[in-house]
């Protein structure tokens, strides 16, 4: 049947890109369908039960900034949260929760349902319906027809899934979820290049089996790190505490003993798996020499005993599964509750996408998460709220809008999804950033919020929220401007005192806190109570929020560096402007090498930036471009240039 | 697109001619002007920066001093400045006409580069020209053909520049720069894993040993050994093989004998010459001897630091004294042998030499630290077969390749072996050569030049970085700091090496250690 009512958005898929992609789009006014083969299911963290981490916990900040669910889901999920890379400086600091599985998913949920212009159905798609070259909808695998002017497909690990547990493998999205076979052979039939990729997880153990007796425990921060910018601590649920144990030379034995019969070894598995994510089996291969490997103990929930064992992820047959895991000291009781397993799906090479995430090959069709080559929840869902935005943008005739590398983690990985491809599952760190020491947890709402308000993706809650922040931030700023201390003041003993600062004349505030034993916490706490000898009144320097010292104090600390990086990102932003048009020839280029052409051709820039960081591109190649675009812009320039206004 | 940068070359082919130009374009034009040329400063006093440049007329030229610093004039030459939009490029340009000397091109261009431009890419000027439209369409094509070829010759040049030992040295020192960054990286990105990148001893060796080798590299560069100076070379031999003949052939046959540059005497020892351009300095053995006058004694312990750091040495045999036939081409065994001896006998002459210099001044101290450390390192040895024209022996060049060690330490590596008569200049021709190309300066064209000032830069840029980093590590622990200041160390070196991208290094971290849960 066709159903009657139309829509603007369809978001196919239910994980962590759809749920944010489908209220991205309904947040920004677009009329929204969910279709999730299964709405019990939705915000389900398939793979380990933690949000954040390095680089992902700046995308679930990026996120919430603008105006998403991931942070504030994490927040009332969290029962172990931690600030990584507590002791380096803040543009590495990161913030990782354990979260509860149903308490997660439960937010998400209600998130959906309390959200305006938003409709949720359960039915699994079988295909999109296209006409010509642009999107107009889906059907269902009971033959619903629904229409909409752009779909977001966040299909996971679903398309053609395949479950290896041993030398059995089985059809499935994951375990226990059938795979979308359908939808895959339709995909596969389009313009799209699609190749294989692996992903695993470990067998999960009951925890009432586990003797923790010899553990080593690893209880999460106090005080406790919040993900949301709209969060305070009182959002968290009960904290509960993490272990750790290690395999031993036995585990090893027993995995090495079993080798023949691992798929990853004897070929069965074709596609990439994560570098950084290997399986144990991976690792005992690889490492030889280690005699150990850590394993985290992560509690799935408040109210289940189960626990998730990161660190032994593994595609071995079951009974070898159960051998290792009781060879490890603290499980040699344990009983598995689901076995480990390794997964294969099919995803698209992301340079046939652009920026926005809409397909160059289908108008109106926008790909999102896992299907893109990523890994991770929070990958996912970044991509999925720029995927919902952009396609509720289009039916509206906007612009597209996409961060730069620049401005957020946001930009960095669609850019390199977009400019590179991958050829494994794609996962962020912040070395991938050009800009790291910009792009901070701490600041991810003066990057991205004013953008999310001017796209409407910011409710006026957090946009006060906001403003406040930066009014406080900017009034402490100026305050430390203002005010010295002076040979003399008490102060000035104070601070010698307190880190044998070796001060020999009267300083500004703002000069104290550019040095680096200068805490600015630490300088208000003194000052609080102090007047200077010519009657300076510390006074109002009191009063101001751990976040807005926290900001002030790393803007003054960063300043130098931030400065240089300047002109790079000016230049790169110049470059960035100027539009390589979707017609642009490069078989007509002169002068441009076969090595180079066949890289612009794989990868057809959208823009004169995003040519020049595609890998291997030379100066001089870049150079050729521009002439030879503004030479067809002269040339056009009489004629309708139907290229340049459809870019 | 609009440039916010400010681009400059040596816009005249070949540096040898009489007159060079040095062509910059863009917006630091005006101050660049300023701090250089000294005709502007004596109009307006150094203290305002202002950067009004009210004393120079456009579009005409005005003689000026050329300054490397408000102490030192490069160059007497002529500033032309054309302001934006009427110039080639259609931005700020300023013209620098000096003497065509390829030393003192460099330095003027070194200079300008000091004050804020970069090297312009081959083409660019007229790219520029063309983007901002002062050359019409019918240009466009030309405009391609010769980024195209620019870019070429440029790659061609760039390779040709790297030949030999340095680039050898700029290679490891990528490496161990990429391998610390590794250790760095992996601390910042995966502070979950078992091992302390930051505190791991290997880091912290890595990181030493890169310092010490980066600062090597720094000395030689500035010390110009391979560059600036072009090459040192050593000339040894019996009496009467043909040393005198050999230098006064090499001398003679120079395009021009410079003078030292600082304006001292020249010495008994060194004779300076160059080969198309290229700086060589020649030392000659015979001179070194006890001596009581404190001036040349100065001059005997610097040319045997000379020695000691020297590029290469050129031992001169009589090939009438050996037993070598023409086709085959064999040294007789013993030959070099006896040349390893003789040449751990002037080290033993060099150290007696330094110590009695050392005992009358005690400062000298260090001079025996540098050379204890040069004497563990290889000497590379050509062996020049004289006085051809005396038996029945043509010319030739043919490779040795052998190493033996020293008496007194180190190696000695037997290069080539080149038979020529310093007398009739037969064969000197191939000595020229060879001196050249060990020097990475084959090719005479200007291009090679450039290259080498880019590197330069690049590496400057570089060591700059590392320091930054190596005090960030050191001072404040800010390792976040620090890893950014390495970040922008290898951008600067991959100038010369080519990029090494984030993804690479992931790809090393992963391969090196056992990461991930």
């Amino acid at each position: 049947m066709n159903y009657p009512d139309k829509f603007d958005v369809i978001v196919v898929g239910g994980g962590h890109a759809g749920t944010e992609a489908a209220l991205a789009a309904a947040r920004v006014g677009a009329n929204t369908l969910l279709l999730s083969h299964n709405i019990e299911t939705l915000g389900q963290m398939s793979c380990n039960p933690a949000i954040g981490g390095i680089g992902k916990g700046h995308l679930v900040k990026e996120i919430d900034a603008l105006g998403g669910v991931m942070g504030r889901a994490a927040d009332a999920a969290g029962i172990h949260i931690r600030t990584l890379n507590a002791r380096k400086g803040a543009a590495v600091r990161a913030t990782r929760a354990q979260a509860d599985r149903a308490l997660y998913k439960a937010f998400v949920r209600r998130a959906l349902e309390s959200q305006p212009q938003l409709t949720l159905f359960q039915q699994a798609v079988a295909d999109l319906t296209i006409e010509g070259e642009q999107v107009t909808g889906v059907t269902t695998e009971t033959g619903i027809s629904f229409s909409a002017a752009t779909v977001v497909l966040t299909a996971g690990t679903f398309l053609a899934g395949k479950i290896h547990v041993g030398q059995a493998n089985t059809s499935a999205g994951r375990a226990g979820d059938p795979s979308s076979t359908q939808l895959a052979e339709r995909l596969r039939e389009m313009p799209f290049r699609v190749e294989r990729l692996k992903t695993g997880t470990p067998p999960r153990i009951d925890g009432r089996s586990i003797d923790y007796s010899n553990l080593e425990s690893q209880p999460g921060d106090e005080p406790r790190p919040v993900f949301s910018f709209l969060g305070t601590r009182d959002d968290h649920p009960r904290q509960v505490c993490c272990h750790i144990t290690h395999t031993n030379e036995h585990t090893h034995d027993i995995i090495r003993n079993a080798l023949d019969r691992s798929p990853l070894f004897s070929g069965e598995i074709e596609g990439i798996g994560p570098r950084y994510c290997p399986s144990i089996e991976d690792k005992v291969v690889r490492f030889a020499d280690r005699t150990s490997h850590q394993i985290f103990i992560e509690p799935e929930g408040l109210d289940t005993p189960e626990i998730y064992p990161n660190g032994i992820s593994t595609s071995l047959p079951f009974d070898v599964q159960l051998n290792y895991v009781r060879s490890i000291t603290g499980f040699e009781k344990a009983h598995i509750t689901r076995p480990g397993y390794a997964i294969e799906y099919d995803f698209f090479d992301p340079r046939d996408l652009h920026a926005s995430l809409e397909t160059k090959a289908i108008r109106g069709l926008y790909f999102a998460g896992q299907i893109n080559g990523t890994t991770g929840y929070e990958e996912a869902a970044a991509q999925g709220l720029i995927a919902g935005l952009n396609a509720a943008r289009q039916t509206k005739d906007r612009e597209p809008w996409s961060p730069r590398r620049d401005e957020a983690y946001i930009g960095v990985l669609i850019d390199d999804l977009i400019t590179r491809g991958t050829n494994e599952p794609y996962r962020m760190f912040t070395s991938r950033a050009e800009y790291r020491l910009l792009l901070r947890e701490d600041n991810a709402d003066m990057r991205l919020t004013p953008h999310g308000r001017e796209l409407g993706l910011v409710n006026d809650v957090r946009w006060q929220a906001f403003e406040t922040k930066q009014l406080a931030a900017s009034t402490l700023e100026s305050a430390l401007q203002d005010y010295w201390v002076k040979p003399g003041d008490e102060l000035f003993a104070k601070l010698t005192a307190d880190n044998g600062l070796a001060l020999n004349r009267q300083r500004r505030f703002s000069e104290l806190l550019k040095m680096p034993e200068v805490k600015l916490a630490r300088l208000l706490e003194l000052a609080e109570n102090e007047v200077s000898a010519d009657k300076q009144d510390y006074s109002n320097l009191s009063g101001f929020s751990e976040a807005v010292i926290e900001q002030v104090e790393i803007r003054a600390k960063y300043a130098g560096y931030l400065g240089r990086q300047q002109e790079d990102i000016d230049r790169s932003r110049r470059q960035q402007e100027i539009n390589l048009p979707e017609s642009f020839d490069y078989s007509r280029v002169i002068g441009l090498s076969n090595e180079v052409r066949q890289k612009l051709l794989d990868t057809r820039p959208d823009n004169i930036g995003q040519a020049a960081r595609i890998p291997g591109m030379t100066p001089a190649a870049i150079s050729l471009l521009l002439v030879h675009l503004k030479q067809r812009n002269q040339l056009a320039a009489p004629a309708i240039d139907e290229a340049a206004t459809a870019s | 697109m609009a440039t916010s940068d400010t681009i400059a070359a040596i816009a005249t082919p070949n540096g040898s001619g009489g007159v060079g130009v040095i062509r910059v374009s863009g917006p630091a034009c005006k101050s660049i002007a300023q701090s250089i040329c000294k005709v502007l400063q004596s109009a307006a006093p150094a203290s305002s920066c202002t950067g009004q440049l009210t004393a120079l007329p456009q579009r005409s030229a005005t003689l000026t001093d050329f300054l490397g610093s408000p102490a030192e004039v490069i160059d007497t030459g002529i500033v032309l400045f054309f302001s934006t939009p009427n110039s080639y490029t259609g931005e700020d340009v300023l013209e620098l006409q000096a003497h065509g000397g390829r030393v003192v091109m460099d330095m003027l261009l070194q200079r300008v580069l000091s004050l804020g431009a970069r090297m312009a890419r081959p083409g660019e000027f007229t790219e520029r020209a063309y983007l901002n439209g002062k050359l019409d369409l019918s240009q466009a094509e030309a405009v391609s053909d010769l980024i195209n070829s620019g870019s070429a010759a440029a790659a061609r040049a760039a390779v040709k520049s790297l030949q030999g030992e340095f680039s050898q040295r700029v290679h490891a020192l990528t490496e161990e720069l990429t391998n610390l960054r590794i250790y760095m990286e992996a601390a910042l990105d995966f502070p979950e894993e078992e091992i302390d990148f930051l505190a791991s001893e290997e880091m912290h060796q890595r990181a030493t040993s890169l310092r010490r080798n980066f600062a090597k590299l720094l000395e030689t560069t500035r010390q110009g050994q391979l560059l600036r100076d072009g090459l040192t070379v050593v000339i040894a031999g019996k009496p009467n093989a043909g040393k005198s003949s050999l230098l006064n052939r090499l001398t003679g046959e120079a395009t021009a004998i410079v003078t030292d540059i600082k304006g001292t005497t020249r010495d008994l020892l060194r004779e300076r010459i160059q080969l198309d351009g290229l700086p060589v300095q020649l030392i000659d053995t015979a001179g070194l001897r006890a001596s009581q006058d404190p001036v040349e004694q100065e001059g005997i312990r610097r040319a045997i630091l000379a020695i000691r750091e020297a590029d290469r040495v050129l031992w001169i045999e009589d090939i009438n004294q050996f037993d070598i036939e023409d086709d085959t081409a064999r040294i007789p065994s013993g030959l070099l042998a006896g040349i390893e001896s003789q040449v751990s006998e002037v080290f033993r002459l060099c150290d007696l030499l330094i110590n009695e210099s050392a005992s009358m001044v005690e400062s000298r101290a260090p001079d025996k630290e540098r050379m204890g450390e040069a004497k563990a390192e290889t000497l590379v040895v050509d062996l020049v077969l004289n006085k051809t024209d005396l038996g029945s022996h043509d010319a030739g060049l043919f490779s040795l390749d052998e190493r033996l060690p020293l008496d007194t330490g180190g190696f000695l590596r037997f290069e080539r072996c080149i038979k020529l008569s310093a007398i009739t200049g037969e064969g000197i021709g191939l000595l020229q050569t060879h001196l050249k190309q060990q020097a990475g300066y084959d090719d005479a064209s200007e291009d090679v030049f450039i290259a080498r000032r880019r590197h330069i830069v690049a590496l400057e840029s570089a060591a700059k970085s590392l320091e930054q980093g190596f005090s960030q590590l050191e001072n404040q622990y800010s390792p976040e700091l620090a890893a950014e200041d390495f970040r922008l160390a290898q951008q600067a070196l991959g100038e010369i090496t080519g990029e090494v991208s984030s993804d690479d290094l992931l790809g090393l971290i992963f391969a090196g250690f056992c990461i991930g849960k």
